[in-house]
């Protein structure tokens, strides 16, 4: 067992590793990190995680919910530490896991890996505590300037792989989302709704490249899938398969598509846009390699919100700023994303999908602080398999065909009007990838080595 | 500050009990476990642990006063002699320190907590500001005297900030003509006391206190420590007066169902005017209570208090026990032995308001703190809170401080709680 698994299965149990081997393990990981660009691009599978905040055991149920690293390929949105009681352990266990299995660990810098903020809402306590000096907080700190700012996925699918719950498979015609439980079982699943009309940004030529260039999509997979059976019950109107058997059995047919991301790419990154970033290009620009700015768009990307506001907004954190639908759609049209992840912002029900699902906030540590009573939630992108994923094409056929229908209101979330689009009509605003959300609650108290005291969260009293 | 004199809650952990502001002081609230009732039921022990509890969340109101006082959220001089920093009394892993040597001077709270206490601090201050400016010595009536009671007031501090007239809101009060009461727990009265004493700075606002008799009873007490007294009293500028009583509140409820109105004595509590106007305070307190005894020592003083002089109450509690973040906090709080009966009653800041209306109040209005924080702060003063820490995370403040409201009520024309 080499050092770095050692110290694995050590985090693993919640109990720090010495201070050299911080030091150690820090600066593997920041000559790893230098090599990173500030935009990361990942490709699909992938499961996307929002804030931990040192919630240390409900990492652990993350991973149990999730799959365990390197089975799973995960992307963190950042906020790692401060808040909960565990943040060192949490934070550490990430990067051993990072300098490990580079490549199926994807970290993102938050506006908690900061050493002003760490300073103010408990990271730098914690190191100080248990380590009893404040090295391990400076080695901690000096990998956070040497996160990437943000990830692109690529490769994501527009349908679901199977949900790992072997029953209810036949059903997953053309879902566009799909909310499990912690135990896997699906608990609400929404048709993909046609696009519809009435979105006037997006009568517009297509606009230049997409910031993503030449991707792996652009050969084999996606050239080739189609999806008309699959699609033919599909046109949102109802939810009702047309086809029963299991994916990849039944359709066929030619795409058609258009060359590049068959679903479009997702942009990733803590807090959201900043009004100093029109192209993702723009991101692999800044210098990011220095404590977060108090403004200016680095600090932007970590610290912003999206809001239903018209434009831009002052955001009342005090820092980053709050903008509107209209701005992440133009956005995600002239990037060729979409969709943005974010999360930064707690939200009761673990993930939040707005603005016609052009950005979501996916929010990762339930029962926040202990206190707050919420669910979390990862959302994992499925791999466009190509020939294996036959209806990965299928929205194309259905804008194809009914390019002009309106999405009626049904009730899913986050449907009314969005985008327009023919496909070949632009290559902006494509229909999201396939999404699926697994919620999860807090890890139970009493097991898996809980230490006997419960975290006591503060209240008025 | 002599341990035996702590009835037994302290005095069990004695040992660790020293000077008045050092890190290590006594531990009420944190022993719940240890307490010795040779006699009693297990109902009764049961009931005299959630006291402890109950107890031991005044430390915690006096640790995060503290806090926000240290990283310049309130100004109150007075903070520093009640808190008791070390140990908490509801210790989680933030605040254990290995080593076991004394802790930092002070706990630092999270920001959303320094803020929560400013909020509340204010809110109630500004309620209090109000009804001294309307009750001052302009205010012929009564010759310039009115009367705060304050139910579990445990160390708070408002009293002494009042009548040394410092900091503001009470800058621009008169510090003349106001009786206060206090009244907790012997233990607590009995801590308070001590703290007093011990604090020469306090000369300047407070004469020397006086003690009733110690060798009377007290509930509170195990057989073998030295009785806290029934109540104490010092003299403050301009006639003014501050009580201390060591009462449990259910003595109140309980003389009020059962004298049913008629005699109205004030034995209780000593030195109470009747024909003064009157304001209530409970700074989460009643809320420790069943709701018929809550409704009970309010009726107490509603029969007592003259309509004439006019009456008023202002509640600080939890409300919306019923959402996700409502669920989670009554839960936690179960965790630490604290129930809230009144919670189960009075959900909503509406049932606030019936509450007090059907407590004989004329007007009654209520505000989540998080409205507090909106509507009561003004703009420069919010952005020079603000500044102190940032506060980033305002969806987590919003649940927050949308789960605590400040509910009033008023009766009677002397003096009108309208919205500051």
């Amino acid at each position: 067992m080499s050092d770095l698994d050692r110290a694995i299965a050590q985090l693993r149990a919640c109990r720090p590793i010495p201070e050299a081997e911080v030091r150690e393990l820090c600066h593997k990981a920041r000559e790893l990190l230098i090599e990173e660009g500030n935009v990361v691009t990942v490709t699909a599978p992938v499961t996307i995680c929002g804030d931990i905040h040192g919630q240390f055991h409900d990492l652990m149920e993350l991973f149990r919910v999730g799959g365990d690293v390197p089975d799973t390929n995960y992307l963190f949105m950042g906020d790692f530490v401060d808040r909960g009681f565990y943040s060192l352990e949490s934070f550490l266990l990430l990067l051993c896991l990072k300098v490990r299995y580079p490549d199926r660990m994807t970290l993102i810098r938050g506006n908690h890996e900061s050493r002003q903020i760490t300073t103010v809402y408990g990271f730098y306590d914690e190191c100080l505590r248990k380590y009893g000096s404040a090295n391990v907080w400076r080695y901690c700190c000096d990998v956070f300037d040497y996160l990437a700012l943000g990830a692109i996925v690529l490769g994501a699918s527009n349908t679901l792989s199977p949900s790992g719950d072997g029953e209810a498979q036949g059903s997953e015609e053309d879902i566009e989302i799909e909310v499990c439980n912690a135990d896997g079982q699906i608990m609400s699943q929404f048709p993909r709704q046609p696009r519809g009309a009435g979105n006037s940004i997006n009568r517009q030529p297509p606009r230049g490249r997409s910031p993503n260039g030449p991707t792996s999509n652009g050969v084999g997979p996606s050239g080739t899938a189609g999806g008309g059976a699959a699609t033919g019950g599909a046109g949102g109107a109802v939810g009702l398969p047309t086809n029963t058997g299991p994916p990849g059995s039944g359709a066929s047919g030619s795409s058609g598509g258009s060359i590049g991301n068959p679903a479009g790419a997702v942009l990733c990154v803590h807090g959201g846009l900043s009004p100093l970033i029109d192209m993702v290009d723009k991101i692999r620009l800044l210098d990011r390699k220095q404590e977060v700015p108090h403004e200016g768009a680095m600090c932007d990307l970590l610290w912003s919100d999206p809001d239903e506001i018209d434009g831009w907004g002052l955001s009342p954190r005090g820092a980053g700023f709050l903008f509107g639908a209209d701005i992440v759609k133009v956005f995600n049209y002239k990037n060729d994303l979409s969709l943005i992840a974010r999360a930064h912002q707690l939200v009761m029900e673990g993930f939040k999908e707005m603005f016609d699902t052009s950005i979501v906030t996916v929010w990762s540590a339930p029962n926040y602080c202990y206190r707050c009573g919420n669910v979390a939630a990862l959302l994992e992108l499925s791999e466009d398999e190509g020939g294996l994923g036959i209806f990965a094409r299928s929205n194309g056929d259905v804008n194809r065909s009914d390019g002009g229908l309106i999405g009626g209101g049904s009730g899913v979330p986050g449907s009314g009007p969005r985008g327009v689009l023919m496909e070949n009509d632009l290559a902006s605003l494509k229909p999201g990838p396939a999404r699926r959300y697994r919620v999860f609650q807090a890890a139970p108290q009493d097991s898996r080595g809980m230490p006997a005291k419960k975290p006591v969260a503060d209240y008025f009293l | 500050m002599s341990a035996p004199s702590i009835p037994n809650l302290l005095s069990l952990r004695g040992a660790s009990s020293r000077g008045r502001g050092e890190a290590r002081g006594g531990r009420a609230g944190s022993s719940s476990s240890s307490i010795a009732s040779p006699t009693g039921t297990v109902g009764q022990r049961r009931q005299q642990q959630h006291d402890a509890v109950i107890q031991g969340t005044d430390n915690d109101a006096a640790v995060s006063r503290m806090s926000a006082v240290e990283l310049g959220y309130l100004d109150d001089p007075f903070a520093a002699l009640f808190a008791q920093p070390q140990p908490h009394p509801h210790p989680h892993p933030q605040q254990q320190h290995p080593a076991a040597g004394p802790g930092p001077a002070a706990v630092r709270r999270l920001p959303i907590i320094n803020r929560g206490t400013y909020a509340r601090t204010t809110a109630i201050d500004r309620l209090v500001a109000q009804f001294l400016a309307d009750t001052g010595p302009a205010d012929g009536s009564s010759g310039g005297f009115r009367q705060i009671v304050s139910l579990g007031a445990g160390t708070d501090t408002r009293s002494l900030r009042l009548f040394s007239s410092s900091p503001p809101p009470f800058s621009s009060t008169s510090s003349s003509g106001i009786i206060y009461h206090e009244i907790d727990f012997p233990a607590i009265c009995a801590r308070k006391l001590r703290a007093v004493r011990a604090a020469p700075q306090l000369r300047a606002i407070l004469s020397e206190p006086e003690t009733s008799s110690p060798s009377s009873t007290s509930q509170q007490e195990g057989q073998n420590a030295t009785p806290a007294p029934e109540w104490w009293t010092s003299r403050g500028p301009g006639g003014s007066e501050l009580w201390c009583h060591g009462l449990d509140l259910r003595a109140l409820a309980l003389a009020h169902h059962q004298e049913n109105d008629i005699s109205c004595s004030t034995s209780l509590i000593r030195g109470l005017r009747t024909d003064l106007p009157t304001l209530l305070l409970s700074e989460c307190c009643l809320c420790y209570l069943s709701a018929a005894d809550a409704g009970a020592v309010v009726g107490w003083f509603g029969a007592r208090i003259s309509p004439a002089a006019g009456l008023g109450l202002v509640l600080y509690e939890a409300v919306h026990p019923d959402d996700a973040f409502g669920r989670m906090m009554v839960s936690n709080l179960a965790a630490r032995g604290l129930r809230m009966p009144t919670l189960d009653v009075f959900r909503t800041g509406a049932d606030q308001e019936r509450r007090l209306r059907a407590a004989g109040f004329d007007e009654a209005r209520q505000l989540t703190v998080d409205s507090v924080w909106e509507r009561w702060v003004a703009p420069a003063e919010k952005e020079r809170v603000d500044g102190l820490e940032g506060l980033d995370e305002l969806e987590e403040w919003n649940l927050l401080a949308g789960h605590y409201i400040v509910a009033w009520g008023w009766r009677g024309s002397r003096f009108r709680l309208v919205e500051p």
